[in-house]
């Protein structure tokens, strides 16, 4: 007997050891943003030693909010973050409730790896080129059609509403949402839904609208207010896109950040928390938004609205919703163009001549391509393992506190702004500013909360069953998970996978601030060149941003066809 | 005006003499222990990175330098100096006096100013003990002491020079207008085919000091810090410009391109009759690289335009100062900056003294091919000094709140 006993308190010692590093590399992941806090509260209180300032006062305070068209530029953030939050929402609905389970919807996902991958400023440089007054369309029908020899002095981005700005976060945010919605669904019976819906007479909209996305929407909760959040404060793609008198207040703010008069950094301090402030309310309206959606979806449903002749409208609106999808492709075109073409001038459609010449400075973003892809794959599969870690040892402990479950999506709610200043004189006072470890580090804390929120439901989905019997037949933890959990999980896994290589690939600001230079990445490189207004260097950039990411997609799509294939109707989470 | 010029001319003089005297004890043996301590040591380099050609000039500089003295150059592409400004003042109010991230700095003008009065810059001048300084003469060029009428105090070494160019496609617009009441004229009659980068942008500031010396006749108060008073009264008339300007710019004034490289692309693409550039060569090497088309030409104002000189700054807390001197002294020398003067490479002007140059090297500049659309030196020799670089955070200030607020 007293064997037993000591046995389980050698056990219940293990568990308390494993919950506390659980807890800690929990904490550890949430602790830049708090880090990166600090460092932006003290200087917004004036207090900055490095520039003499040791005492506290309002004085950036007020600076700060005598900013001109500090109202306006506020409002145009709060506008456009919600708005396209809201359209992307509403497009994901559309695509769902039209093409869910049906052949289309293969199709349609196969295309969305690819989609994601496409980096956020190559959409906004390909809507330009598109749609400025002497872009490609205006070059397609001059001077036969409106007999402009000279492009014309109106322009349609970008358009002082910022409308410009919305189709491109829609452009860049529907694909992500949308497969995340797929996720979420692949855990519902959803052919049984369906036809429970139509027996009753049910058209296809109003089974989605009451029914099936409630379900759907509230799994994928979390990612949309982290897409509000980064439309919200986005600022490479408001460079090209937003309007600039004044503009979008994450622009404003690292405007203060990167002025040449060094004390315009304690009112630009300011100005991250009060991006921070913009943030809550926008996440406070959107939750009200929500409240009342689901008053009229419940209202709906008391009534009982088949609402059949709504699926026509859902036919239409489907068609309607391709189309930002369609300029996140043509911006992909617009770009590979330019990187070949020699002598465009208006109004000629096409190119004079075809030229490698950009190409031939490939050799030279080699090294930026090779970073690029050691960060990605580092960053993405030391957050597999952690994730994996918290869901064998810690998922309750995760579950039952609130604070734990903060600290991991802390880094997507916080604008990326607003704690980027402070965390980079923090790892600098560390002294491990500019260093691969550190920037994996950071890379990592954004692509752990994506790949928690793709594991965590799958997870727990997962038929324990198999796991029983594998044990029973004596197999070890180590053994289970490979012969068992990582076959079944496969398709989520590499869900996860191919999220946390777009999302490391696509960080910019994280990137530039925490590696100082001394590790740059084919994406700063790419922002660089396409601000610098050279659209052939840009555009070769720009395609070779997305190769890491397509090729990584293209490997875990053959990994799965030819490996795991056989498991498919044991998941229900997949990728392709 | 005139006496203006030639009272800061003799007054840059005389800061420059003094200089020389109080910093020539740096010898030439000090430059050896240098050399010694720099090799195998790796320079991370910022400079802005949003130019082809300049980040190819630095990539030829990386090669020589590994051959020639086995120093590692790296260049960290900036889209703003300031940013790497931040960086270090992140850096000191971290407390981190020594191993910092940036080793050299492309900089000038207000940057270098406020890197100075912050104290980001290395403790001790260092410039003059350059062995390849002696190809410079502060006397035909007082620019190299003086940033922006900021005296250097030989704390940034030169690098390049510049000047405000015009271009316009001579397809398209015979006679371009020769002064800033000339321009005025010219928007008035074509609305929306003018424009220039938003302010802060480098060279849209460059833009409104142009137009702000032309209005005032280069008041002498331009060349002293700025006080209420003085800016009052002195840009009175560049708003009032502005202001009959703004509703027949580019998209009637309620856009304006980021920077110039942007600027120069909607002159390629017809959506506007002229340019601005900060390099002479500029229009030359984007005909070049058929970013222009062939018939584009450049000119300048006839009372002269805007020219300043660009440094290479080393700051407090380097990791590789030595190396850092020593990629600042090959900078220098004739054989790197007649690369960068040749127009099919970079075409920055050099910084060096013709008259101070072998006959072979001097050979080598005269060589120079010119470039279809760059000016010759002779129609370039009309130049306008930079203000006391106080005048540009009120200047941008101004601008922001009237034309960017939204109102």
């Amino acid at each position: 007997m007293p064997a037993v006993i000591s046995r389980r308190n050698i056990q219940s010692q293990q568990n308390i050891a494993i919950s506390a590093l659980t807890a800690v590399t929990i904490l550890l992941f949430g602790l830049p943003v708090l880090l990166g806090l600090i460092g932006i509260i003290l200087p917004a209180m004036s207090y900055f030693p490095a520039l003499g300032k040791t005492s506290f006062s309002s004085n950036a305070a007020q600076q700060f909010l005598a900013t001109p068209g500090l109202g306006l530029a506020s409002w145009l953030s709060l506008k456009t973050g919600l708005l396209a939050t809201c359209v992307s929402v509403c497009g994901c609905f559309i695509i769902l409730a039209a093409f869910s389970i049906s052949p289309q919807m293969a199709k349609l996902r196969r295309l969305l790896g690819p989609l994601i991958a496409i980096p956020h400023s190559t959409i906004a440089i390909g809507m330009v080129f598109l749609l400025a007054p002497s872009g490609w369309l205006m070059r397609l029908l001059s001077p036969s059609l409106t007999g402009f020899e000279q492009p014309p002095t109106w322009g349609l981005v970008p358009d002082p509403y910022g409308l410009a700005l919305v189709l491109g976060l829609v452009a860049k945010e529907l694909p992500f949402l949308l497969l995340l919605s797929l996720s979420a669904s692949a855990t519902l019976p959803l052919p049984r839904l369906l036809a429970i819906g139509s027996g009753l007479g049910y058209g296809r909209f109003s089974t989605w609208a009451l029914i099936v996305f409630p379900l759907v929407y509230r799994q994928i909760k979390l990612p949309v207010i982290a897409v509000l959040v980064f439309s919200l404060s986005v600022v490479d793609m408001a460079l090209f896109l937003a309007p600039s008198l004044p503009p979008p207040l994450a622009v404003l703010v690292l405007h203060g950040f990167h002025d040449t008069d060094l004390g315009n950094r304690l009112p630009a301090s300011f100005g991250a928390l009060w991006q921070i402030g913009l943030v809550l309310i926008a996440i406070i309206l959107w939750r009200l938004f929500e409240i009342s959606a689901y008053r009229v979806i419940q209202h709906y449903r008391w009534l009982g609205w088949r609402a059949q002749s709504a699926d026509y409208l859902l036919r239409f609106l489907s068609v309607v919703t391709i189309v930002p999808v369609l300029i996140g492709l043509i911006g992909l075109v617009a770009a590979l163009t330019w990187s070949v073409a020699r002598g465009w001038f208006f109004p000629a459609a096409f190119p004079i001549g075809i030229s490698l010449v950009h190409w031939q400075d490939m050799a030279s973003y080699l090294p930026l391509i090779i970073n690029s892809a050691l960060l990605a794959i580092s960053a993405t599969f030391l957050s597999v393992g952690v994730v994996f870690l918290w869901l064998y040892h810690g998922k309750n402990l995760i579950r039952k506190n609130y604070l734990l479950q903060a600290a991991i999506y802390l880094p997507l709610l916080v604008p990326q702004i607003s704690f980027l200043f402070g965390l980079q004189i923090g790892l600098s006072w560390l002294g491990i500013d500019g260093t691969w470890p550190a920037l994996i580090y950071i890379h990592m804390v954004f692509v752990l909360p994506y790949i928690w929120l793709v594991l965590a439901p799958a997870f727990g989905e997962m038929d324990l069953r198999h796991d029983r019997v594998a044990s029973s037949l004596g197999l070890g933890p180590i053994r289970r998970f490979f012969r068992v959990h990582l076959p079944l999980l496969a398709m989520p896994i590499s869900t996860a996978l191919f999220i946390g290589f777009a999302v490391s690939i696509a960080l910019y600001l994280p990137t530039i601030f925490v590696g100082g230079g001394r590790i740059s990445t084919i994406t700063v490189e790419a922002v660089s060149l396409a601000a610098s207004g050279s659209r052939g260097p840009a555009g070769v950039a720009a395609i070779l941003q997305i190769l890491v990411p397509l090729i990584c997609y293209g490997v875990i799509w053959l990994l799965i066809k030819y490996r795991f294939s056989q498991f498919a109707n044991m998941q229900k989470n997949s990728l392709t | 005006m005139q006496n203006n010029n030639l009272y800061h001319t003799t007054c840059r003089i005389l800061i420059g003499l003094c200089l020389t005297f109080t910093v020539s004890s740096a010898n030439a043996d000090d430059f050896s222990a240098i050399q010694k301590a720099a090799k195998g040591q790796t320079v991370y380099f910022n400079a802005w990175g949003g130019d082809t050609k300049i980040n190819n000039y630095i990539n030829w500089a990386k090669k020589a330098l590994l051959d020639q003295h086995d120093i590692t150059l790296v260049h960290v592409k900036l889209t703003d100096t300031a940013s790497a400004v931040s960086r270090i003042l992140a850096e000191k109010s971290a407390g981190r006096i020594t191993g910092g991230s940036i080793d050299l700095l492309w900089v000038n003008g207000e940057n270098f100013s406020a890197m100075k009065r912050t104290g980001l810059l290395q403790d001790l001048p260092w410039v003059t003990s350059l062995p390849n300084w002696q190809y410079t003469d502060s006397r035909t060029l007082p620019g190299i002491l003086s940033d922006f009428a900021e005296p250097t105090n030989g704390k940034e070494s030169p690098w390049g020079r510049a000047q405000l160019v015009f271009s316009y496609d001579s397809a398209r617009l015979q006679t371009p207008p020769n002064s800033a009441t000339e321009l005025a004229d010219y928007i008035a009659k074509n609305p929306g085919r003018f424009t220039f980068p938003q302010p802060p942008d480098f060279i849209g500031m460059s833009f409104l000091k142009q137009i702000l010396i032309e209005l005032s006749g280069a008041d002498t108060a331009l060349y002293q810090p700025v006080t209420e008073t003085s800016f009052a009264a002195v840009t009175a008339p560049l708003w009032n410009w502005l202001d009959t300007a703004k509703p027949n710019l580019w998209r009637s004034g309620r856009a304006y391109p980021a920077n110039y490289p942007v600027l120069r692309q909607l002159l390629g693409d017809s959506e506007i009759d002229i340019a601005i550039a900060f390099n002479p060569a500029d229009a030359s090497a984007a005909i070049a690289r058929g970013e222009l088309p062939s018939t584009v030409r450049t000119y300048i104002h006839d009372g002269g335009t805007l020219a300043n000189v660009h440094f290479l700054a080393i700051p407090f807390n380097a990791s590789a100062p030595a190396a850092a001197k020593l990629v600042a002294n090959f900078m220098l020398s004739p054989k790197a900056q007649v690369r960068k003067a040749d127009p099919t490479v970079w075409g920055d002007p050099t910084v060096l003294a013709m008259q101070k140059l072998s006959d072979t090297q001097r050979m080598t500049f005269t060589k120079l091919p010119r470039g279809i659309a760059t000016l010759s030196d002779v129609d370039l020799g009309q130049t306008l000094a930079e203000p006391h670089p106080s005048w540009v955070s009120r200047l941008e200030a101004a601008w922001i709140k009237r034309y960017a607020s939204g109102n």
